[in-house]
Formats: C-alpha cells, sequence, structure tokens
C-alpha cells in the first residue's frame, strides 16, 4: 500500500477568505489525502517553513484578496532558495484569478490554478495524479531542517510498507542534553493552545534554544487526515521551532506506528526540548514514559469532565508527573482542581498539580507550568497552585 | 439566565400579548370601537398620491380591515411603518418621492407633470437616498478620485471604503511580505495623512456627507485616524459634527471574517473604549456596525445570519449597559448590516430582524423608541454572483435589490457584475449604482407608496417561519452559556463552516440550481476578461516611500507615544483618547505591534 500524499494548504497573508479551503480540505481528506492545514493570514516565510518541516509534497494556496502573482512567486522562489525545489505549488482563487495571471503564474513556477467552478473531484484527481507517484530518489539535503523532515518521512512510509515494525528504538546511547516532555489529554482540553503559549516562552529564555514538536491527529488506515494543530498556533511558527504533524493512520492510542521512531530521532537531533502531544487519557496515549523516550509526562485536564467518578477512568492521572487543569477560569474549575488534587494526594507519588488559563496572555499559570518543565530538578514538592 | 435567554423570552410574552388584545378588541367593545376609530383616523390621513400616469394612489398602503381584532393585530403585531414593533419599517416614509398633486394633473391636461406643492409640507421629510457604494482601491488619492465620481450625481455625499489586505490586518505596507498586497482590494492606509487624503475635498461635517468605513479588528485605530483627520482639515468643532458608521464588530471577525487581531476580550475593551468616547463626542457618527454579511458570505443560512447578527447586538448591548453607557445613548448609535441573496428568507429576514431587536431592546433592556431602531444597510450577496457567464450578476443583483427595499433597509449596496474577479471597475460600478436608481426612481414600485409589497400570505408564512427558526438560534446559543460563550466554543463559526459545505455540496450535486455554472452551461470554460482594477507597482512604492518618510519624521516622538499608549492600556483605562494622540505621529502597524505586545495576538480559529 503506499504512503498517503501529504499536501499542505493554506491561505495567504492579509487574507481570511478560508470557505474554500475548508471545503477543498474536507473533499481531499475523504480521498486519502493527509492535509496539512495552516490556516489563515499566513506568510511566505510560515508556510515554506512548515511546508519543508512537514515534507510535503506540494502546497495548495487559497488566495481571494489579490496579491497573488507576488505572493505564489515568492513561495516558490522562497522553496528554491531553501534548496526544497521538490515541494510543488498550486492553488486557486475563485474568480480573483485570471488565466493570464495564471498564465504568468505558470511561468513563475507554480503547478496549476484552479479556476471559478472547478470541481472538487477535478482537484482531488489533479493531487492524485501530479502528486501521487513515489518520490524520485531524494536529492542530498541542504539543510539540517530538510534532512530531518527526510529522515521522518522515511520512518513513516517505512511502517506503511511494512519494511519496518514497532521497534525498541531508544534515544540514544550517549547522554543527550535534549529534555523530552509528552503532553496528553482529552480533546478540548486545550493542550495545543498550551504548547504554543509554553514555546513562546521557550523561545524568550533565550536566543538560540531549538524546540522540536511531534502532534498527532487521528486517521483510519488509507485514509485521510486534517492535521490541523499548526493553524491555531501563532508561536511555533518560528525558526527555531520545528513541527511535525502525523496522522495515527489506524493505529488505536492517539500514536501512529511511527511515533516512537521518529520520536526517538527527534529526540537526539540536538534540540533543547521535544514536544510530543498526543491525545487520550489512558496509559496508551504515553507509553514511552520512564526508561523510554520522554523525561516528563503533563496530562492536560478541562475541568469540564463530568462527575468525579469519570476521574477513576483518567489512567494517566496516575501516571502523569504533572497534571494540568486547563481553563481554570471557567466556574467548574475550583471543584476540578479540588477533585483532582485529591486524587494526586491519593498516588502519593510527587506529581505537580497546576492552574492554567492557556488562552490568556502571560498567564501566570502557564508561567508556573513552564518553570517545571523547563527547570531540571525532579519534583520535590507534592502540591503546587 | 443571560440577556439572550430574557429576549427570547420577551419575544414570546410580546407575541401572547398581541394574540391577548386581538381578543381584547372582540370582546371589550370599547376597546374594539376606540381601534376602529384610530384606524379610520389613520386611513383618512393618508395622503394620495400620483404616478406618472395619472393612476391615484395611497401615500401609505395597508391591509383593507375593518375588524377591530385584525386591527390590533395589524398594529401591535406589525405596526405602521416608523411604529413599534417596526416590522413594516423603522422610519414612517422611506424611498418616497415627492407628492404629485391631483390638482395639478388634472390641470395640466392629463400629462402628470410632477410640481411640487407650492407650499411644501414640511411634516414630510425628504427621503434620504439610500445609495451608499462600496468602494476602495490603490492609494488614498485614487479612491478619493473614484468617492468623487461615484457622488457627483447625488444630493448626499454618503460614501463607503474598502480596505486593503494589510490595512484589514493592522499592518504597515512597509511590512515583511505584503508589497503585493498594498492597494488590493481596497484602499492602503497606514497614516492619518493618508486618512486626510482619502477624504479630501469632501465637508466632513456636513449634514449631508457620511463615511462608512468596513474595518472591524484595527477598528478603534482606524477611528481615531479618521477623527484626526478631520481635526487637521477644521478644527476640533468638527467632531462632534461628523457623520458615518465603522465597522468594527468583533464577534462577526471570531465568527466569519477572520480578522481579529488582537485576543476576543481586548479586542472588546478596546470596541467599548471607542463606544463609550463616540457615543459621547460624536452623536451622529455609529461606532458599529453589527454585521451579519460576512457570517452569510463565509456560508451560513440566512436564518443562522439573522440570529448571530441578532444575538451578538444583544451581547453588544449588554456589554455597553456594563460599561455604565444609558441605553438609550449607545442604542440610537447602533447599526446593523446584513447582505441580500436569493433564498426565499430574503422575503422577510431583515423586517423579523428588525421587529425581534425592537422588541428585546424594549422589554430586556428597556430602550425608549429611538434606541429601539434596527438601522439597517444591506449589501447585495457577493457569493451569489459567480464568474461564469457573469453578466447574468446584472440579473442576480437587480432581484436582491428588490428584495432588500422590500425590506425598507435604510442603506444599500449593489454589488458590480464583476466582483467575483475584482474591485469593481468603473463601468460595471456605474451599472451596480443604476440598479438600484432604476429600482428607486426609475420604476414606480418603491417611489409612490410605503409598504407597497408587505403583508402578502406568502411573506407571512416566510416571516412565521424565519421568526421560529431565528428563537431556536437563540435558545441553542443560550443553553451554550450565552454569545461570548458560543464563541469561544466555536459554536457559531463551526455552524457556518457546515452550512457553507453543506452549500457547496447542494451546488455539486444540482440541488442548487446555478445558472451558468451547474445548469444551462454555454459550454466552454473561457473566462471573460475583465477590465482588472490592480495596483501599479510604482504606486506601491510610493506607498511605502510615504510611510518611510512619515516613520522617519516621527521616529523620536512616536517612541514616546506608544509607551504612553501602553501604560493607558496595562492601567485599564480608557485608551481612546490616548489613540487619537497616538495616531497623530505612529502609523498602524506601529500601534497595533505594540499593542500585541501588551495584549497579545489573536490566535486564529479554524
Amino acid at each position: 500500500m503506499a504512503a498517503p500524499i501529504r499536501i499542505l494548504t493554506a491561505v495567504p497573508i492579509c487574507d481570511g477568505h478560508d470557505s474554500a479551503i475548508n471545503t477543498i480540505n474536507l473533499e481531499f481528506i475523504r480521498h486519502g489525502i493527509e492535509v496539512v492545514y495552516l490556516g489563515y493570514h499566513r506568510s511566505v516565510g510560515d508556510i515554506v517553513r512548515a511546508a519543508i518541516q512537514e515534507d510535503v509534497r506540494a502546497i495548495g494556496i487559497s488566495s481571494y484578496n489579490g496579491g497573488h502573482i507576488e505572493f505564489f512567486a515568492e513561495v516558490v522562489a522562497v522553496l528554491r532558495k531553501k534548496g526544497a525545489a521538490d515541494i510543488k505549488v498550486f492553488g486557486g482563487g475563485g474568480g480573483t484569478i485570471t488565466h493570464e495571471d495564471a498564465a504568468t503564474m505558470r511561468r513563475k513556477g507554480v503547478d496549476e490554478i484552479f479556476f471559478a467552478g472547478t470541481s472538487l473531484e477535478e482537484m482531488v484527481k489533479f493531487v492524485h495524479q501530479r502528486y501521487g507517484k513515489p518520490r524520485a530518489k531524494r536529492a542530498r539535503a541542504k539543510s539540517p531542517d530538510i534532512e530531518l523532515a527526510h529522515q521522518l518521512t522515511e520512518i513513516e512510509d517505512g511502517y506503511v510498507k511494512r519494511k519496518r515494525s514497532t521497534s525498541n528504538a531508544q534515544r540514544s546511547t550517549s547522554k543527550s542534553e535534549t529534555r523530552v516532555i509528552g503532553f496528553t489529554g482529552p480533546g478540548g482540553a486545550g493542550k495545543t493552545t498550551l504548547i504554543d503559549e509554553l514555546v513562546l516562552r521557550f523561545l524568550n529564555k533565550d536566543r538560540q534554544s531549538r524546540v522540536a514538536i511531534l502532534s498527532h491527529d487521528p486517521s483510519v488506515i488509507g485514509e485521510g487526515a486534517l492535521l490541523g494543530d499548526r493553524a491555531t498556533m501563532i508561536n511555533s511558527q518560528n525558526d527555531r521551532v520545528f513541527m511535525r504533524s502525523m496522522a495515527t493512520r489506524g493505529q488505536a492510542g492517539g500514536l501512529s506506528p511511527a511515533t516512537r521512531d521518529c520520536l526517538a530521532l527527534l529526540a537526539r537531533s540536538g534540540f533543547d526540548y521535544v514536544i510530543i502531544e498526543t491525545v487520550g487519557t489512558g496509559q496508551e496515549a504515553m507509553p514511552f514514559q520512564k526508561n523510554g523516550i520522554v523525561d516528563q509526562t503533563v496530562l492536560v485536564m478541562n475541568p469540564d469532565y463530568g462527575s468525579r467518578l469519570q476521574l477513576q477512568k483518567i489512567v494517566m492521572l496516575d501516571l502523569a508527573d504533572i497534571v494540568v487543569v486547563n481553563k481554570s477560569d471557567l466556574q467548574r474549575a475550583r471543584t476540578a482542581h479540588a477533585e483532582i488534587e485529591q486524587r494526586l494526594e491519593q498516588n502519593r507519588r510527587s506529581q505537580r498539580l497546576v492552574d492554567t488559563v492557556a488562552k490568556r496572555h502571560r498567564d501566570a499559570g502557564v508561567d508556573k507550568l513552564f518553570g517545571l518543565i523547563s527547570g531540571n530538578a525532579k519534583a520535590t514538592h507534592r502540591k503546587s497552585k | 439566565m443571560s440577556k439572550l435567554g430574557q429576549v427570547v423570552e420577551s419575544v414570546e410574552k410580546y407575541n401572547q400579548f398581541v394574540l391577548d388584545q386581538v381578543k381584547r378588541a372582540r370582546t371589550d367593545q370599547k376597546f374594539g370601537r376606540d381601534l376602529l376609530g384610530r384606524w379610520n383616523d389613520i386611513k383618512a390621513k393618508i395622503p394620495t398620491t400620483r404616478a406618472p400616469t395619472g393612476l391615484p394612489l395611497p401615500r401609505l398602503a395597508l391591509p383593507e380591515i375593518d375588524e377591530p381584532g385584525e386591527i390590533a393585530r395589524f398594529l401591535f403585531g406589525e405596526g405602521l411603518p416608523g411604529e413599534f414593533p417596526f416590522l413594516n419599517g423603522a422610519y414612517r416614509e422611506m424611498y418616497l418621492e415627492p407628492i404629485r398633486e391631483i390638482e395639478s394633473f388634472e390641470k395640466n391636461g392629463g400629462n402628470g407633470r410632477a410640481r411640487s406643492p407650492s407650499a411644501p409640507d414640511k411634516k414630510i421629510p425628504q427621503a434620504e437616498e439610500p445609495t451608499r457604494l462600496f468602494s476602495g482601491l490603490m492609494l488614498a488619492e485614487d479612491t478619493n478620485e473614484r468617492f468623487h465620481y461615484l457622488t457627483r450625481h447625488q444630493r448626499t455625499h454618503r460614501l463607503s471604503t474598502a480596505f486593503d489586505g494589510p490595512t484589514l490586518y493592522g499592518i504597515d505596507s512597509d511590512a515583511d511580505g505584503v508589497f503585493g498586497k498594498i492597494g488590493e482590494g481596497g484602499v492602503a492606509i497606514d497614516t492619518v495623512e493618508d486618512m486626510v487624503r482619502l477624504y479630501d475635498g469632501f465637508d466632513l461635517g456636513s449634514a449631508t456627507f457620511s463615511a462608512s468605513m468596513t474595518i472591524s479588528g484595527p477598528a478603534p485605530i482606524i477611528m481615531a485616524m479618521y477623527i484626526a483627520a478631520a481635526k487637521r482639515r477644521f478644527g476640533d468643532s468638527v467632531v462632534p459634527k461628523l457623520r458615518g458608521t465603522i465597522q468594527a464588530d468583533i464577534f462577526k471577525e471570531v465568527q466569519a471574517q477572520n480578522e481579529t487581531i488582537f485576543p476576543i476580550e481586548p479586542s472588546l475593551r478596546f470596541l467599548t473604549d471607542m463606544v463609550e468616547f463616540t457615543t459621547r463626542e460624536m452623536p451622529r457618527w455609529y461606532p458599529i456596525s453589527i454585521s451579519g454579511y460576512h457570517i452569510g458570505e463565509a456560508g451560513s443560512t440566512p436564518v443562522q445570519q439573522a440570529a448571530y447578527t441578532l444575538s451578538n447586538g444583544f451581547a453588544y448591548a449588554e456589554m455597553f449597559a456594563s460599561r455604565g453607557i444609558p441605553v438609550d445613548q449607545f442604542g440610537p448609535r447602533l447599526s446593523f448590516f446584513l447582505d441580500c441573496g436569493l433564498d426565499v428568507e430574503y422575503i422577510a429576514l431583515a423586517r423579523v430582524s428588525r421587529r425581534l431587536w425592537a422588541i428585546g431592546m424594549r422589554e430586556v433592556f428597556g430602550a425608549g423608541p429611538k434606541a429601539q431602531l434596527y438601522k439597517l444597510h444591506t449589501q447585495t450577496s457577493g457569493r451569489s454572483l459567480i464568474a461564469a457567464e457573469f453578466k447574468n450578476n446584472l440579473t442576480r443583483t437587480a432581484a436582491e435589490l428588490m428584495l432588500a427595499y422590500m425590506n425598507a433597509t435604510n442603506s444599500c449596496h449593489s454589488n458590480s457584475a464583476d466582483e467575483p474577479f475584482t474591485t469593481p471597475s468603473e463601468e460595471w460600478i456605474r451599472l451596480a449604482a443604476h440598479g438600484q436608481a432604476i429600482l428607486l426612481e426609475e420604476s414606480g414600485i418603491f417611489k409612490h407608496t410605503m409598504n407597497m409589497l408587505s403583508g402578502s400570505p406568502g411573506m407571512k408564512a416566510v416571516e412565521r417561519a424565519v421568526e421560529a427558526a431565528i428563537l431556536e438560534e437563540f435558545r441553542e446559543i443560550e443553553r451554550l452559556g450565552g454569545v461570548l460563550a458560543a464563541v469561544e466554543d466555536r459554536y457559531q463559526r463551526s455552524q457556518i463552516q457546515n452550512a457553507s459545505h453543506r452549500y457547496e455540496q447542494q451546488i455539486n450535486e444540482g440541488i442548487r440550481p446555478i445558472i451558468g455554472l451547474n445548469r444551462y452551461r454555454n459550454g466552454s470554460d473561457d473566462m471573460p476578461e475583465v477590465k482588472l482594477a490592480r495596483t501599479p507597482r510604482k504606486k506601491q512604492q510610493l506607498q511605502v516611500d510615504r510611510l518611510t518618510k512619515f516613520k522617519k519624521k516621527n521616529a523620536e516622538k512616536s517612541k514616546r507615544a506608544l509607551d504612553k499608549l501602553a501604560a493607558v492600556v496595562e492601567s485599564g483605562k480608557n485608551c481612546f483618547p490616548e489613540l487619537l494622540e497616538a495616531v497623530e505621529i505612529c502609523s498602524l502597524g506601529q500601534i497595533t505591534g505594540r499593542l500585541q505586545e501588551v495584549v497579545g495576538r489573536f490566535r486564529p480559529m479554524v
């Protein structure tokens, strides 16, 4: 079976027209394509960086606000400059892109422009035909990021072709300065926002710290996926942040078959911090703890989990090093904090509890959480607020 | 229960009250007689006018009823135009031409020449032209030229400004990567100097001038620039005379248009700061245009558009009231903005909205008559216009204009047929403007008789269905904890996206026929060559150069001004007066950049 085609889609800077691309994303996904969606109002730099890190076959840009000739041309030019000319560019803009414009854009290196009235079927067919062939032998990577991106693809695709099986890959034999932190928790708890806020603090800590993020989105074998975490992240679109979005490709538990190997690779690639984000509350959501690759695990909870009885089902409450009650501005949060605190006390495992409001600018709770994960001290206290 | 829940209750109660009045009119003899007397009185006072062909017509059309119960149902349930609950119109007379006297017709041997009455009846005001055409292109001086072109035949100068991408996002023209977007889709505004150029030659303080500015994320900053520009030309005394609107609708941005630049709470705070200032200092200015247009254009159903617009409006009312602004001070300063498409709901969408707003504002917020008014600007739907065989768009827009006027919209923009390709070119703008004139001035449909098309059984059926559906949406939002909670939960946004997706699917499957697109295609997929309005590189460079000069000139003072602004924002005090100072020497991008450092950037919702 062939590996799913990975495409990046985005709407250019100063453009908020996402109605068309939302529909197109869904159509692509329905036809087995993995779509890394970057969202709207995205600069050339952000788009190219993401495309390279995600090692997509092509970038699809939906532009309705004008300035498309320059914008598309710039994307192509920057891709070339960075040694990623193998990533192609296509797009559309309803009726705002004329035939004449499209001809100019093609001359500047754009593969295809879809005009108003193009059916969704046509677009899907185009992507499958143009970008579905197995990759030609890859040119030598011109930068560490590209090298890393290629390697991650090799690992991921290796699992599809069943060339690899779940390995017991370790981080490395030598000691590494990299700190690997795992984030998990139920969907909607705000993990992505929280991670993005922590990244801001990582980046402000000094001038050279580099962070890697490995995030997951669910998909069924043979089907596509919407890898949409990047779309809501603003601080993580930064040259010092390497982010890779992975579809679970049929594996239960919130991880991909390739996760362990990919995580091991990132952990020995010279980052100061590696963040892995999965969805889940059971043990399978973070299997790499202790003696594995992950140094510290953070469980992010939504205060609206229901009754205390529901907490019983959340195994990660017993395993996570740090438990975060996010959205702690909600009324329910005080009760949630109390109930979770009680559970952690019963565990007697030196777990920490932090309340955050990740959506809040300069949130003190996020500052505190940052202190806990960026420091090298083990948790010595039992409670914190 | 949030205010929205109270609104639902108040509407249900009012509808019951109407039924009770109907019953009372039939059982309480005196009440019934008084109603009948009042009705006959109203009818007797209606002047008669004549069509150019001589046909006599009443100036106001009323249902042909003489039974007290039905009279009660009409007067209480619908209201005369200009009377609570305003179903038939916000004002008594709209769109009407001067009365054509009977005598002058007969005296002149039946040639129907119109003559104004020799003693003009001062009680019938000259209807304000509803035309307000949306435009903006290239640099400020180019848009200024277009403004003059558009208004050269109008009695009143009613402008509507479109801004380019960087301006809408609060970014300067010299920012990284936006060069190709300068002046595209709207005018490039970076500084107060641009603002001065933009409205050059217009008397900003005059009663016949008003400017609408379509911008929401950075609205308070742009508002401050407009005021500063006006003061530069006319002095401080012009401020209370300024007329116009600024869109400034944050909820709609988060739900649909995606042009929010600060997080929601600070965005709402800046908005309230501006509203507090303008409702006090600029009594003729509308500091917010609570918009459904973008919600509809992003793909919502008409009911969703109306419901989210209204509920956003009630949320704003609640917010402004909490700030301590009296409802009768901010109420009359709220304006609304809807699109008009070809779906059947549009027969009654604005009418129903106007009625629900009035009831909610009066019963829940204690608003007086002026604060109960749902003052509406309509724009024909852009999404309904397609690229294939685009000249059909003239017909689409004409039909939409009909619907808009049937709903007694106070202000109207008609899209140009080349809308799918570009900001309108001169030729198609002319036709769009003429579309309004043809319907309002040339045709006899709206200019003789008020309430001409209201009250058909079909319209009433649509009214009932639409109202019930809107109230159901209110209940759902209430269940989610109110508007702000629903917004943060992405409720409205996801509903809009689902509706959009369904709409596209229906087109794909042919359930929604679109002539020229999925039905009666003419076989070729050739795109017509339309003259496009694109900003030449030289002009884009000129804008960048001017901006550089401005920043250099003000380099020293601007940093201090930004520090002062940041301090006021941190302090929690109303920051609008400080903004007025800052725009004199700082650019839009400098100000938004600094503010974002203090309050953060908006995290996109997808």
